[in-house]
């Protein structure tokens, strides 16, 4: 009976990968980068004024397409609404709540740790040694589902409050 | 046995009783209805509270589509034992996660309802929104059994049953002692009420135990009780009193009861004694009294009659004389009827209708009073028909002085001429000796009317007994009489079956002897006599109303061949001395057919003559059998 079960639960969970495949995970990353929202906590004083908007940044090119802007449009974090900007190079990088890093160089994401070390910035990227590197969240893959590690020191650097509940989800680097 | 028969003591610890178990029931009832339904409010709050709990921690399960985790948490409900299902579900609707993971798909909602919780069936279930940060997250669906209420309302049942019952029973002690204070002091009251009523001792007074309202009842029994005895003893005295009144009274009363008894007596024994019949009726003709006299009178009893209505007792008296006149006193009329002939004893009365007044001059009865004169008017009778006879003699008397006048001097004056005219021819002895022999025969025939005169004048008086006579024997005696005469006129006399009656022979003898000497004298050839009999009818009778209509009669009938008469004779051939022939023709003295009449109205009959002149005669003689 146990063994049908699972049987059944991995089908289901192959064939839902089969279907969406890489669009399917970038999907998933979107949304994920949203959910993130929810479950961090920033100063009140990363926000300039009551309605100033809440910045999701990305750097190096853009894996989500449009799915990012589905995620999130209409959404406020509290009463700041949440904004997409695209950076086309670190200098680019102004002043953002996440920041989403698609760079796979160690060397430039050093420097984009550096260039952010000191802000309220929670920096994402699907890097191998993201954390290693600095970086607060990275996304991973097992069986094939997408997973998260964090780097609560480096989160702390940043004066984040991250969730318990995103903690007990997610692997502690 | 009703509440109302029970004794007092029983009924106010029944009262008591009753009430706290009502009370009780009614409290538990009420409570356990409230906390059945606080029960289900609380339920409902804690599966609530579990359902935000475990919805906010799978919240970051959803979010990251930890599957594992979702699992993970939702298994933590295994501690909460009456969580029976629950299951996840992403903000696309689909299954996320189930608890516990064994479960088929098929046993939680395929898809999330609305947030909220709700009963069913036995069961709280409901749905949870997943949010985090006011994001919606998913859905998570949660569904408890109801054991934890049951169990509850199994203990409180429990629970209240032992207090209902322990209450009863402290207020069954209690009641116990407590209702002492109201029952004993109306026992000790009943008590002593029935103390008094066994034995009619006023002077008992009931004990007072408070000032409440038992309290002021006693006073007012004990008042009641002091007033009963006042008035016990006026009430003695006053009987002793009317016991004494009584006691006079009764004495008067009996010795008036006696006086008027007397009077009663006296007057029913003069009612009683009377000879005539007296009754009294009532206003509807009912008897109200009736004397002894009427007992005389056959079958009648006085017991059945007083009472009944004359016509139930006599309905022949329904168009009677009686009646009318009774009717005619009832309007106040003083009848006198003085001669009644009642159809129910045939007897003669002499009748008095007296109407009963009262003070008002209304008439309420009547008085009736019979006097019977049956006797007196039998006697009457006799009298007239005594004098009806002397008339009838003193008739004969003095047709017989006129006959007498005339044909008793016939002879005489012929004695006297022809005794003149031999004192006239007394020389001439022929003469003499021829009126001497005329002188004689006058005598002889004077002799013989003298002698025949008495015969009838002895009829008239006779009074011999009457004894049975054979009329066949009669006859054929006569025959042997007329033996003679018969052969000299060679005459035929025919007779058969004549009866044997009650009568006197001689004058029997007599009476057939002058008819069939007379039919043998006024027949000149060949005389055929018949004498013949028949009964007489009742309607015959009926054209003979001097007979007595009750009496059977027969018809003995004497006819001849000879010279008959002038019917116009047919009656007056019976007087006496009458002739329709002259002597020369016939010889006779004129009496045997007035003998004839007379012995036959002796014997109570009567003669007829019915003749024909030239053509017979038949002569019928009525006579009475018995």
């Amino acid at each position: 009976m146990k063994i049908r079960i699972l049987l059944l639960f991995t089908f289901m969970i192959f064939s839902s990968s089969a279907q969406k495949g890489a669009n399917s995970e970038a999907k998933i990353k979107a949304v994920f980068l949203y959910n993130f929202t929810r479950f961090v906590e920033w100063p009140a004083r990363s926000f300039s004024s009551e309605t100033a908007p809440f910045v999701i940044g990305i750097i190096g090119e853009d894996p989500f397409g449009a799915y990012i802007e589905q995620a999130i449009v209409g959404e406020k974090v509290n009463s700041h609404p949440i904004v997409i900007r695209r950076f086309n190079s670190i200098a680019e990088i102004e002043d953002c709540h996440i920041l989403f890093v698609n760079l796979h160089d160690g060397g430039m994401i050093k420097q984009v740790v550096a260039h952010v070390s000191g802000k309220n910035i929670l920096t994402v990227s699907d890097a191998n040694n993201f954390a290693g590197w600095g970086g607060i969240i990275r996304f991973y893959s097992e069986e094939s589902k997408v997973k998260i590690e964090i780097n609560t020191t480096a989160a702390k650097a940043a004066q984040l409050s991250i969730s318990s509940k995103l903690l007990s989800v997610s692997q502690i680097y | 046995m009703k509440l109302r028969d029970i004794p007092i003591q029983r009924k106010i610890m029944t009262v008591i009783l009753i009430t706290c178990a009502i009370v009780l029931t009614l409290m538990c009832s009420a409570y356990m209805v409230f906390e059945y339904i606080s029960f289900r409010n609380v339920t409902k709050v804690h599966v609530s509270t579990i359902a935000a709990v475990v919805a906010s921690n799978s919240s970051a399960a959803l979010a990251f589509d930890s599957q594992k985790d979702g699992v993970d948490i939702l298994s933590a409900l295994s501690e909460e034992k009456h969580i029976v299902a629950a299951s996840l579900y992403k903000s696309d609707g689909k299954i996320f996660a189930k608890f516990p993971v064994y479960i088929q798909d098929s046993s939680v909602p395929s898809s999330p309802g609305e947030a909220g919780f709700y009963f069913s069936k036995g069961f709280l279930e409901g749905f949870q929104p997943v949010v985090q940060n006011g994001k919606i997250l998913g859905m998570l669906y949660l569904k408890s059994d109801m054991q934890g209420l049951y169990e509850q309302l199994r203990h409180f049942a429990a629970i209240a049953l032992f207090l209902i019952g322990s209450s009863l029973l402290i207020a069954y002690f209690l009641s116990h002692i407590l209702q002492k204070s109201i029952s004993q002091p109306i026992l000790q009251l009943e008590e002593t009420a029935r103390r008094i009523s066994e034995k009619g001792d006023y002077s008992v007074r009931a004990k007072k135990n408070g000032d409440d309202e038992l309290g002021a009842l006693t006073n007012a029994f004990n008042f009641m009780l002091s007033q009963i005895e006042v008035q016990n003893k006026e009430i003695l005295s006053f009987n002793h009193t009317l016991e004494r009144t009584v006691e006079e009274r009764t004495l008067e009363l009996v010795e008036a009861n006696s006086v008027l008894r007397q009077q009663k007596e006296f007057v029913e024994t003069i009612i009683n004694s009377s000879v005539d019949i007296i009754g009294v009726f009532d206003a509807h003709l009912n008897y109200v009294m009736i004397n002894k006299r009427v007992g005389d009178f056959d079958e009648y009893k006085r017991d059945e009659i007083v009472g009944k209505n004359i016509l139930e007792v006599f309905p022949d008296l329904a168009d009677s004389a009686m009646y009318k006149n009774l009717q005619m006193a009832l309007k106040g009329e003083i009848v006198h009827d003085k001669k009644y002939k009642s159809p129910i004893v045939n007897r003669y009365f002499e009748n008095y209708y007296i109407p009963l007044m009262n003070e008002l001059n209304e008439v309420y009865g009547v008085l009736a009073i019979g006097h019977d004169i049956s006797d007196i008017m039998e006697a009457n009778e006799k009298l007239e028909s005594v004098n009806s006879a002397l008339v009838k003699s003193n008739q004969d008397l003095e047709q017989f002085a006129y006959i007498a006048s005339h044909d008793l001097q016939e002879p005489l004056r012929k004695i006297q001429t022809f005794s003149q005219l031999i004192i006239h021819d007394r020389d001439n002895t022929e003469m003499v000796s021829r009126y001497l022999e005329k002188i004689n025969s006058s005598a002889n025939r004077m002799q013989q009317l003298i002698q025949e005169v008495l015969n009838f004048s002895r009829i008239s008086r006779a009074e011999e007994a009457f004894v049975p006579v054979d009329l066949n024997k009669t006859i054929e005696s006569l025959l042997i009489d007329f033996e003679l005469l018969i052969r000299e006129k060679k005459a035929t006399i025919n007779f058969s079956g004549l009866p044997v009656i009650r009568g006197i022979p001689l004058q029997l003898s007599q009476l057939f002897s002058n008819l069939m000497s007379n039919s043998l004298k006024y027949t000149e050839r060949d005389p055929l006599i018949t004498i013949s009999c028949r009964d007489i009818t009742s309607e015959e009778l009926n054209s003979y109303p001097d007979l007595n209509q009750n009496s059977s009669y027969i018809c003995i009938s004497v006819e001849d061949n000879g010279i008959g008469f002038d019917p116009q004779f047919n009656e007056k051939i019976f007087s006496i001395f009458q002739r329709l022939h002259d002597k020369q023709s016939y010889s006779g003295t004129g009496i045997g057919l007035a003998l004839c009449k007379k012995i036959v109205e002796n014997h109570g009959g009567k003669i007829e003559g019915h003749g024909k002149v030239n053509n017979g005669s038949r002569f019928n003689v009525i006579l009475p059998v018995r």
